[in-house]
C-alpha cells in the first residue's frame, strides 16, 4: 500500500515537472513574441542597424531544442527509475525466496538435532535421519554455491572456459550427466537427432544452463515426467527444442520467466522452490555464447518447449570466434596467476 | 502426565518439505498424537473435507493455495478449531496477516521441537477446556444478544456478527464466572496460558470489542463491567 502510494507520488511529481516545463516554454514564447513585437516596431524607428533578424530566430530555436533535450532527459531518468523500482521488488522477492530456501533445511536439521538430543532412537531411526540431515545439507550447500556464483554471471564471468567442441559428443555427454544427476530414467528423458557440426562453448556453463532447464521441468512437471529433446543443425545454428509435458507457462508470463528475479504466482504451481534466477542465468548463458533461447507454450497443463539456438563453428565467423577463445585463454591465465 | 490427557488428539500437519514433515509427524506420533500428513494445498483441504482434526499445523508458502488461504476456509467451516502457523517467514506484516486470517498461534522456522510440541500442547489444553466448560450452554442469551459457542455467529439485536475464537473464549469465560469478578491476569492464564508477559492491555481491548458488539451502549456497559483495580464482572442481569 505505501508502496503504490510513493509510487504515484513519482508520477505525480514527473507529471508536475513536465507541467512546469511546460509553462516555462508557452511564457517564454510569449515573453519573446510580445518583446519581439514591441522591440521591431519600435527598434525599426530608432535604430534600423540593430536588428539583426537572423540570431534571434537562431536563439529561439536552439532554446526550443534544449528545453526539448531537458524533457527527454527527465523523461528517461524516469523511466529508469521506474525500472529500479521494478527491480526493487523483484528483489525482495527474491530475498523471500531465499530466506525460504535458507531456513526450511536448517530447520529441518535443527529438528532432527534436538529430536535426537531428547529421545533415544532405534539405530535405523537414527540412520534414517542421519541420511535426511545430509540430504539437508546438500541442499543448503547448492543454494550457497547458487548465490555465491551470482557475482561471477553478473560479472560476466561464468562463461570463461570456450574451446571448440564437437557438438554431437558435447551434448549427449551433457544429458547423460543430467540422468545420473536428476536419476532419471532414459526413457524419460528422450533425445534424438545428430549435429554433425562444431561449436564454441563453455561446457560448464552450458550444463548450469540445461541442469536448470530440466530442474524446472522436474519441480513443474504435472503427471508424470517426460521430457523430449531434439537436435538438430542448419546452416548457422545448432537448434535445441526442449519440450516437456509439465504445467506450461500462459502466454501473459513467456517473455516475463528470463527476467532477473522473476517468479510466476498462479495456483496451479505444484513448487514454492526457487530464487527466480535459473531461467535468466540460462538466457545469460546463452547470450554470452552469442545465441538466444525463447519459449513456446500452449498455456496451462500444455507443457512448454524451450527453443535454444547456438551458433556453429564457421571459418567465415573465425575472427569472432576467435576473439572468445583469446578471452578465455586471457581469463584463464588470470586465473592461474 | 497431563499431556496423557490429549493423546489421541488428531492433528493435520500440513508442510511440502518433506524432510521437515517426516521429523514432525514422528515427534507428534512419540508424543502420542495421531497426525496426517498433507504436503500442499489441495490436498490438505481434501484431509480437511474428509475427516474431522483437532488440531492443524499449518505452513505458509505451499504449493497450489498458500497458507493464509487455507486458514481462511479452515476457519468458514470450523471456527474453533485451533491452527498453528509454523514457517519461515518472520516479518511483522506476515505474522499479522497470519493471525488476522484467523491463527491462533505463529512460530517462525528453525523452531525448537519442545516449544512446538509445548505450544501444541497449551492450543489442545485451551480447546478442551472451551469444549468441556459445562457452565454455559451452547447457544446462550442475555439482553438482546444470542451467542452461538459453536458457530461463532452472534445475533446482536438486529444484527448478526461473528466473533473470533479468542473473543468468543473470553466471553465464555466470563460468562462462565458471571456474577464474579475476573481479574484480568486470570483471563490471560486461563484463555492465553500465558503468565503475565503479554500486556493486560490485551484483555482491554478485546472487552472493548466485546463491549462494542454486545452493549446497547458501549461508553455505559451494563453486561461486561469493570471493577476498578480488580479486573472485570459480567452481569447475568
Amino acid at each position: 500500500m505505501k508502496r503504490w502510494r510513493s509510487y504515484f507520488l513519482h508520477i505525480l511529481i514527473f507529471i508536475f515537472a513536465q507541467l512546469a516545463w511546460l509553462a516555462l516554454i508557452a511564457l517564454w514564447i510569449y515573453w519573446y513574441v510580445s518583446n519581439y513585437i514591441i522591440f521591431s516596431q519600435v527598434g525599426q524607428k530608432l535604430a534600423p542597424q540593430m536588428m539583426p533578424e537572423g540570431r534571434n530566430i537562431f536563439a529561439l530555436v536552439s532554446g526550443l531544442v534544449l528545453m526539448v533535450a531537458i524533457s527527454a532527459g527527465m523523461w528517461l531518468l524516469f523511466r529508469r527509475l521506474s525500472i529500479q523500482y521494478h527491480m526493487t521488488l523483484l528483489y525482495d522477492n527474491f530475498i523471500a525466496n531465499v530466506t525460504h530456501e535458507l531456513k526450511t533445511p536448517l530447520a529441518s536439521i535443527q529438528l532432527y538435532l534436538e529430536t535426537m538430543a531428547r529421545r533415544e532412537l532405534p539405530r535405523p531411526k537414527q540412520e534414517e535421519f542421519l541420511a535426511l540431515m545430509l540430504k539437508d545439507t546438500q541442499r543448503l550447500n547448492s543454494l550457497i554455491n547458487a548465490i555465491l556464483e551470482m557475482p561471477a554471471l553478473e560479472q560476466k564471468r561464468i562463461a570463461h572456459k570456450f574451446a571448440v567442441h564437437a557438438a554431437n559428443p558435447l551434448f549427449y555427454g551433457l544429458f547423460e550427466e543430467a540422468r545420473e544427476q536428476f536419476q532419471i530414467e532414459e526413457e524419460v528423458l528422450t533425445v534424438q537427432g545428430t549435429l554433425p557440426c562444431q561449436c564454441v562453448a563453455d561446457r560448464n556453463a552450458l550444463r548450469i544452463a540445461l541442469f536448470n532447464l530440466i530442474d524446472n521441468s522436474i519441480k513443474y512437471r504435472h503427471g508424470p515426467l517426460r521430457i523430449s529433446i531434439s537436435l538438430r543443425c542448419t546452416e548457422k545454428t545448432i537448434q535445441i527444442l526442449f519440450a516437456d509435458q509439465g504445467i506450461g507457462i500462459e502466454e501473459g508470463e513467456q517473455k516475463k520467466i528470463f527476467d532477473k528475479f522473476y517468479r510466476s504466482h498462479s495456483d496451479a504451481l505444484p513448487s514454492v522452490r526457487g530464487t527466480g534466477l535459473g531461467l535468466y542465468w540460462v538466457r545469460e548463458i546463452m547470450r554470452f555464447h552469442g545465441g538466444e533461447i525463447t519459449v513456446s507454450s500452449p498455456g496451462r497443463y500444455g507443457g512448454s518447449v524451450f527453443r535454444l539456438e547456438l551458433p556453429i563453428y564457421r571459418l567465415s565467423k573465425r575472427r569472432q570466434i576467435e576473439k572468445l577463445l583469446a578471452k578465455s585463454r586471457r581469463k584463464g591465465s588470470d586465473g592461474e596467476k | 502426565m497431563r499431556s496423557e490427557t490429549y493423546r489421541g488428539s488428531r492433528i493435520l500437519l500440513i508442510e511440502d518439505e518433506e524432510s521437515l514433515a517426516i521429523g514432525l509427524e514422528y515427534n507428534l506420533t512419540e508424543e502420542g498424537y495421531i497426525t496426517i500428513r498433507a504436503a500442499d494445498g489441495k490436498q490438505a483441504l481434501a484431509e480437511f473435507a474428509r475427516q474431522s482434526f483437532d488440531l492443524v499445523i499449518l505452513d505458509i508458502m505451499l504449493p497450489f493455495i498458500d497458507g493464509f488461504e487455507i486458514a481462511r476456509r479452515m476457519r468458514q467451516i470450523a471456527p474453533q478449531l485451533p491452527i498453528l502457523m509454523l514457517t519461515a517467514r518472520k516479518t511483522p506484516k506476515d505474522r499479522i496477516e497470519g493471525l488476522q486470517t484467523g491463527a491462533d498461534d505463529y512460530l517462525t522456522k528453525p523452531f525448537h521441537i519442545e516449544e512446538l510440541l509445548l505450544r501444541i500442547k497449551g492450543m489442545l489444553r485451551r480447546k478442551a477446556w472451551y469444549g468441556e466448560s459445562p457452565e454455559v450452554t451452547r447457544i446462550y442469551t442475555f439482553g438482546d444478544n444470542e451467542v452461538n459457542f459453536d458457530s461463532l455467529v452472534c445475533q446482536c439485536g438486529k444484527k448478526t456478527i461473528r466473533i473470533t475464537p479468542h473473543e468468543a473464549m473470553v466471553l465464555r469465560y466470563l460468562i462462565a464466572h458471571r456474577d464474579k469478578v475476573v481479574m484480568r491476569k486470570e483471563l490471560l492464564e486461563k484463555v492465553w496460558q500465558m503468565s503475565g508477559e503479554m500486556e493486560t492491555r490485551t484483555i482491554d481491548n478485546f472487552i472493548m470489542r466485546l463491549r462494542k458488539y454486545f452493549e446497547p451502549d458501549p461508553a455505559h456497559p451494563v453486561f461486561i463491567v469493570s471493577v476498578r483495580g480488580a479486573g472485570y464482572l459480567f452481569k447475568s442481569g
